[in-house]
């Protein structure tokens, strides 16, 4: 699993390839923290090579959606894969996101 | 300026730094009533008089004051409120915050005869009680008097153009512009009054919606953005996001469910008993749709939205609205992207396979 952080003007991208499992999840959760710190910015989950997600990666994802949130600014979820957006949709979660 | 002034300027100068102690304390304190009482105003200011203002008024009635306590505004401190009423709430505030002194504070709005209006400000003059600040080596913060004045946005608006064109030039205003400016204090004193009784109006009917609500008559309140807040807060959904996350144990992560206010009006509901029985028909079949997509993962994770997502997806299906009822959906939740016609394919091949009743 990797996940690079890139800053672009007012926003920040966090690109994910791989399999967000949950043993990824821990050290995933340490690399987005660059995100968190910078939750006044625009944020893009870029999931393009990103193949699989889990209840833990999710959370990763509801914690970044809850620090943009507290700044005003948004989380756009970009790229899933069928099976990723299935789980957004069978948890609920596709409403709370913007997924494009 | 004669000695006697003179003599104040000095006195000012001696206890600036008092002033400014006791301003920095004045502005907390009106700030953490008014949080703690949950008003909500436009502005909470502080000033010092400055050097300059002090020694223009000294110029013109210095005689009245024998020493700078006798001066009452040299520090000031304002509310500006959005309502009328909360100026007379915050004032019982700081009549029980602050020891008031009544014979030099003056209700302007009381001032007016019936046929005349203009200025109209509360304007207290205070000392801080010793349950505030008590500080054995600087006793002049209980004895120094500073005014407070408590005034609507519009007053405030009035008093500040009113200053502006009056004061400005220092030429005298002709009697007919005087008259429109004061007429213009009448308007703003009826919007005033307006916007506190559309405050109070709406208060009263959210009351009566939340009643209604609680007494399960909600074939009686139309829907909309406040009833439907009101409906959620009895967290109708509650007991089916529970049942599906009992499937894996999940745990709820609470969303907000407001955007599902779009798709049941679009769906034709006109009441909240419209929406509730439609929770009532479908929420089996919403229930059953989400143990099929969830029992075979180790999801242990869902949104509060799930239960109102799904049973909206069941009512589509159910009525006919196929596919393009479902796009229709994630249009309205997700809004428009070119995802949500995947999204709807995912949802009407797994919705499918269950046998949906009508």
């Amino acid at each position: 699993m990797k996940t690079e952080i890139i800053e672009n003007g007012n926003q920040i991208i966090a690109k994910f390839a791989g399999r967000l499992d949950t043993p990824a999840s821990v050290q995933t959760a340490e690399e987005v923290k660059p995100l968190l710190e910078a939750a006044n910015k625009e944020i893009i989950l870029d999931c393009t090579e990103l193949e699989y997600i889990s209840s833990s990666g999710l959370r990763i994802f509801l914690s970044v959606r809850k620090e943009a949130a507290t700044h005003g600014s948004k989380v756009i979820v970009r790229n899933i894969n069928a099976d990723i957006r299935q789980v957004f949709m069978m948890t609920g979660f596709v409403s709370l996101f913007e997924i494009q | 300026m004669d000695l006697h002034s003179e003599m104040i300027m000095t006195e000012y100068e001696a206890q600036l730094p008092v002033y400014q102690r006791l301003e920095g304390i004045v502005q907390r304190t009106l700030e953490q009533a008014l949080a703690r009482n949950n008003i909500l105003v436009t502005a909470v200011s502080t000033r010092i008089k400055t050097a300059e203002s002090l020694a223009g008024k000294l110029a013109l009635k210095g005689s009245k004051y024998q020493s700078i306590s006798d001066l009452t505004d040299i520090l000031g401190a304002r509310v500006i409120t959005f309502y009328t009423d909360d100026v007379d709430h915050i004032a019982a505030l700081a009549e029980q915050m602050f020891e008031i002194d009544w014979e030099n504070s003056v209700d302007k709005r009381a001032l007016h005869q019936i046929d005349s209006f203009g200025y109209n400000s509360l304007h207290y003059i205070c000392r801080l009680p010793k349950s505030i600040v008590d500080d054995p080596d600087c006793p002049a913060l209980n004895e120094i008097r500073f005014e407070l004045q408590l005034r609507t946005t519009l007053q405030h608006a009035w008093a500040s153009i009113n200053h502006d064109i009056g004061y400005k030039t220092g030429v005298e205003i002709p009697r007919d512009y005087l008259r429109r400016i004061n007429r213009l204090a009448g308007i703003l004193e009826m919007a005033d009054d307006e916007f506190s009784r559309i405050r109070t109006e709406i208060t009263d009917y959210r009351r009566r919606v939340q009643q209604l609500v609680q007494n399960g008559k909600l074939d009686d309140v139309q829907l909309d953005g406040d009833t439907f807040t009101s409906y959620l807060q009895a967290r109708p959904f509650d007991a089916l996001n529970k049942r599906i996350a009992s499937i894996n144990q999940a745990e709820i992560e609470e969303v907000p469910l407001i955007r599902y206010l779009r798709v049941f009006k679009e769906y034709g509901c006109k009441t909240l008993g419209d929406v509730h029985r439609m929770k009532l028909k479908y929420e089996n079949d919403a229930y059953r749709l989400a143990r099929y997509q969830l029992g075979n993962t180790d999801l242990d994770i869902i949104s509060s939205a799930v239960g109102v997502q799904n049973i909206c997806i069941i009512c589509i299906l159910a009525t006919g609205g196929g596919k393009m009822g479902l796009i229709r959906l994630f249009d309205l939740i997700n809004g428009h992207n070119n995802q949500n016609e995947a999204l709807a394919d995912i949802t009407y091949e797994q919705a499918s396979k269950l046998q949906v009743e009508n």
